[in-house]
């Protein structure tokens, strides 16, 4: 008991102080896609619409739909378009109003 | 005019209720006629009674003059303080009851007869109460009985009805032997019939025979009073009994097993060492918490009455008791102080305790059934019936500010002062019988949560409880009771006034400043003790709920509320059956009180056998082994049937036999003659 | 206005209506309404010392009497109507419902016959926070949203990169 008192002295205090300051353990959680707009033809953007088993990506016509609410990081549009898709890092997702999380990421067009 | 005037009128109005309910009793106007006269007599012994209550014991009076005799003696009547507050209380129910009886009672077969045993019922323990001689108090307490027999005996044809009543009236011949004994002795040792020549001469009485005479007293009027374990015809006969019949009895007649314990400790035979209060302080207090254990027992609204005036009549006599033992130790203030507050609590049960089965008898009109675990949500069906209930409720649980708190903090603060014996043997006893009557304080409480909670409050649990309907029911009886609780409770001072003149006039000392020092506080007998204001305390309990509620009125929210449905966990539907029954709720005292219950439990399930392991139907039975008739009645009554079976060859019917008898009485009076 | 101004309109007032009630302390009520149960999880985590809504003045309540916020979660399943409108009227005012999960927000499950597919089906969500499930940071984030301590992020994310970075949003 005492060497556990002892440890936790030398540690210091473990409790994150977010939301006032930044937490270090972020960096290491999953968080949603971010979708380089240079980089997605129709085609890669089909196989990425594709590879979502959920109904977060949508293409509808020259955009790319994509639900934040309905993601659940699972990753496998990253790896079907690795070279159009990466980890945008953001975890701090709340929203007051639903239309608020769709967001339209524009395609460029015609086939590569 | 003495205060035995108005009670001769009293008397005059129940008999002539009682004619005109034998012989107009099977029609409505004949019952209401009766009722009226009833009722009359009520209001008549209520001044009679409270008139006595302050005033000097009168003379004996023996109307009819020399003349006039009964049973070979003579009619003797006195209207003493004492009776004076059982003689008020006798006047409250009646009239209580003679309201309620129009509406309760369907005419027809039987009712003629009830209503006329009823009001002789009235009589004889007006009579009882009113006897100023021994030969009339036995005569007016064997009429009581036995009209209270015929009360009981409403619904003859149902064999539950003749098994209750014969209870009732087996175990008071017994208790009557008991008292015609305990007086004979009295009044051959002090050569005199005349009550309060008795009294006067107690000194004669050698030590031996007075011990006899007490407990043959206290066991002889115990078992009118309900005593354990004298008490066990009142669970027996109260339910079988019509609701009013059941009111009067727990009511009065029980009250009048407590005025002939209270007769003989403070009036006859007061004085005697410690051990006659000590004795009855233990009877009270064991009584008290035995009937109240039993009553958590029952499912059945009228069993559960009984047993609580089993253990109201406990606190009573426990009171009692305590009273005996300190004036035994010259406590004499304490000795008057705890007989008040007896005889407080006597006027306190007599009020909440009929109420009560008056509401009971309601109920069962209105649903049909007595079994709790039948009815619920009867707050909203009756709704004045439940506030009513609720009042007596409240009185009887001993909560503030009403009056059976009041009387209970009385007979409290007076155990509590044990130690002004100066001896520590009593005083650890005195005290064991306070902490019983804080047990069962606390019992009492949580049975009558159970008992009113159960049948009132919640959802119905059966469609019966569902169809009662508060039109038609009796109102005004009951409420008259429930005003009467509140006028006790917030006038305590005045009652104490009244009860120490009574009490006065049997123990000689007058408490006066050492009861109420001020206008409305009370204190127990001693200046240093404690003191308590039940004005103050009605008052003020009133206006701190009058308080919030103001707040609320004056500061609540402006915008618009909205009603929803009470938070049940989101069950989608709320079944009457996911409610507690009335035994799941005394369950923790069930199992904690094993010992005494002594449960027997039986579990058969249909398929214990099944091959395919398919549960079936599971009967669940557990019954509370009776151990006062199986132990201690039936073991007697056995007896008694092996003594007559031997006995039985004497009656032969041999004539020869019987003239060999006639030769040997009269050769045995001739040797006796000359001897 | 367009529609979606209107939307963040709407938004704002609810968020200043919230903030101006829930100053210092907030009750929370979790409702489960056919989760996994990870959610749950990263719910009852909050409690831990590491992330300890309570130093936020944040607290849970079983009794929704006593709670400020319904916090749901799983998909809302048909079977679970009755209770999550009775939780939700067993609330007094005024109440913030707070749906979390992608479940609760309508990304995994079509409506059917057994389940309703979002929550805001059957309840009237304020806030939404995503994730799956959503980690405890972003409940606090998502929680200090709902009473107005923080500012939403969502709007101004946008979830592109551009061609050399690896990572960030714009």
């Amino acid at each position: 008991m005492p060497l556990w008192f002892a440890r936790g002295l030398r540690r210091g205090v473990v409790t994150t102080r977010y939301p006032a300051r930044p937490d270090s353990s972020s960096v290491f959680l999953p968080t949603p896609p971010a979708f380089r707009p240079g980089q997605l033809t129709r085609e890669t953007a089909d196989r990425i619409v594709a590879a979502c088993p959920n109904t977060a990506l949508r293409r509808q016509g020259d955009e790319l739909v994509f639900d934040v609410g309905a993601c659940t990081t699972c990753g496998r549009c990253a790896a079907a378009a690795p070279h159009a898709v990466t980890s945008s890092g953001e975890f701090e997702l709340a929203s007051t109003s639903r239309s608020a999380l769709v967001k339209t990421i524009p395609i460029r067009g015609g086939l590569r | 005019m003495i205060p035995l005037d108005i009670l001769y009128g009293a008397a005059g109005a129940w008999l002539a209720a009682a004619v005109a309910g034998l012989l107009g009793g099977s029609w409505r106007p004949g019952l209401r006629a009766c009722c009226v006269l009833s009722g009359l007599g009520g209001a008549a012994a209520v001044a009679g009674g409270g008139w006595s209550l302050v005033s000097a014991n009168t003379p004996v009076v023996t109307p009819g003059g020399a003349a006039a005799t009964i049973v070979g003696g003579p009619v003797q009547l006195q209207a003493t303080g004492l009776a004076g507050v059982f003689v008020a209380l006798l006047g409250v129910v009646a009239v209580a009851i003679a309201w309620y009886m129009p509406r309760y009672h369907d005419v027809g077969r039987g009712s003629a007869v009830y209503l006329g045993a009823y009001n002789i019922a009235l009589l004889a323990c007006l009579a009882v109460l009113a006897a100023g001689g021994m030969v009339t108090f036995l005569v007016a307490w064997e009429t009581m009985s036995l009209a209270c027999y015929v009360l009981i005996l409403r619904h003859p044809r149902s064999g539950e009805s003749a098994r209750g009543a014969f209870w009732f009236l087996a175990l008071s011949e017994i208790g009557f032997l008991l008292i015609v004994a305990a007086f004979v002795i009295l009044s051959a040792k002090t050569g005199a019939t005349q009550l309060g020549v008795m009294a006067a001469r107690g000194r004669l009485v050698p030590d031996g025979w007075r011990a006899a005479a007490y407990l043959l007293a206290l066991i002889g009027f115990g078992f009118k009073a309900g005593l354990v374990p004298l008490h066990v015809w009142l669970p027996e006969a109260h339910p079988v009994a019509p609701a009013d019949g059941s009111a009067f009895l727990s009511g009065v007649v029980v009250k009048l097993g407590t005025y002939g314990i209270a007769l003989f400790a403070f009036r006859l035979l007061p004085g005697g060492g410690a051990w006659p209060g000590l004795v009855t302080m233990g009877v009270g207090a064991l009584s008290a918490a035995i009937g109240i254990l039993y009553a958590l027992r029952e499912r059945d609204i009228k069993r559960f009455l009984a047993f609580s005036t089993i253990e109201n009549t406990g606190i009573i006599v426990t009171a009692f008791g305590a009273a005996m033992v300190f004036h035994a130790y010259r406590q004499q203030a304490l000795w008057a102080f705890l007989l008040i507050a007896g005889l407080y609590h006597v006027v306190n049960h007599g009020c909440y305790k009929t109420l009560l089965f008056l509401e009971a008898g309601v109920v069962e009109h209105a649903t049909g059934t007595r079994d709790m675990d039948r009815l619920g949500g009867l707050v909203h069906r009756l709704p004045r019936s439940a506030v009513i209930t609720f009042v007596g409720t409240l009185g009887i649980a001993a909560l503030p500010p009403l009056n059976g708190f009041v009387s209970e903090w009385l007979i409290f603060q007076g155990l509590f002062q044990g130690f002004r014996t100066g001896s520590h043997l009593i005083a650890i006893l005195i005290v064991l019988a306070a902490a019983t009557l804080g047990l069962t304080g606390g019992l009492a409480i949580y049975a009558f949560v159970r008992g009113f909670g159960i049948p009132f409050l919640g959802m119905p649990r059966t469609r019966q409880a569902a169809a009662a309907r508060e039109a038609g029911q009796p109102v005004v009886g009951p409420a008259l009771l429930a005003v009467a609780c509140v006028a006790l409770a917030v006038g305590a001072p005045v009652m104490l006034i009244a009860l120490s003149r009574a009490a006065r006039t049997v123990t000689g000392v007058a408490l006066g400043p050492l009861l109420l020092p001020g206008k409305l506080t009370v204190i127990p007998a001693h200046t240093d003790f404690s003191a308590f204001s039940p004005t103050y305390l009605a008052v003020f309990l009133t206006a701190a709920c009058a308080v919030p509620a103001l707040i609320f009125l004056a500061g609540r929210p402006r915008a618009a509320s909205v009603s929803v449905p009470v938070w049940d966990g989101g069950i989608v539907s709320f079944k009457p059956r996911m409610q507690y029954s009335a035994m799941t709720f005394s369950a923790p005292t069930r199992v904690t009180f094993d010992a005494l219950y002594r449960p027997s439990v039986s579990v058969r399930r249909a398929s214990d056998d099944d091959p395919a392991g398919r549960s079936g139907p599971v009967h669940y039975e557990a019954q509370v082994t009776p151990v006062f008739e199986r132990y201690l009645y039936r073991p007697v009554v056995r007896a008694v049937e092996r003594l007559a079976d031997a006995i039985r060859p004497m009656q032969s019917g041999d004539v020869n036999l019987y003239l060999l008898y006639v030769f040997l009485v009269i050769l045995l009076a001739y040797l006796l003659g000359a001897v | 206005m367009t529609p979606e101004q209107d939307e963040a309109e709407a938004a704002r007032q609810v968020r200043e209506r919230i903030a101006g009630q829930f100053g210092r302390s907030l009750h929370i009520r979790t409702l489960d309404t056919g989760s996994c149960a990870v959610c749950e999880q990263e719910i009852r985590l909050l409690t831990a010392p590491h992330y300890d809504l309570q130093r936020l003045g944040f607290f849970f309540t079983p009794a929704p009497r006593h709670a400020d916020l319904l916090l749901v979660t799983g998909p809302m399943v048909r079977a679970f109507d009755v209770a999550a409108r009775k939780t939700y009227e067993a609330m007094p005012g005024p109440k913030v419902v707070v749906a979390t999960g992608a479940c609760a927000l309508g990304g995994v499950y079509r409506p059917d016959a057994f389940v309703h597919g979002e929550v805001s089906a059957v309840l009237p969500v304020d806030v939404w926070i995503p994730g799956c499930p959503p980690s405890p940071l972003a409940l606090l984030q998502g929680l200090s949203v709902a009473v107005g301590r923080l500012t939403e992020k969502i709007t101004g994310l946008t979830f592109t990169a551009d061609n050399a970075s690896s990572g960030g949003a714009g």
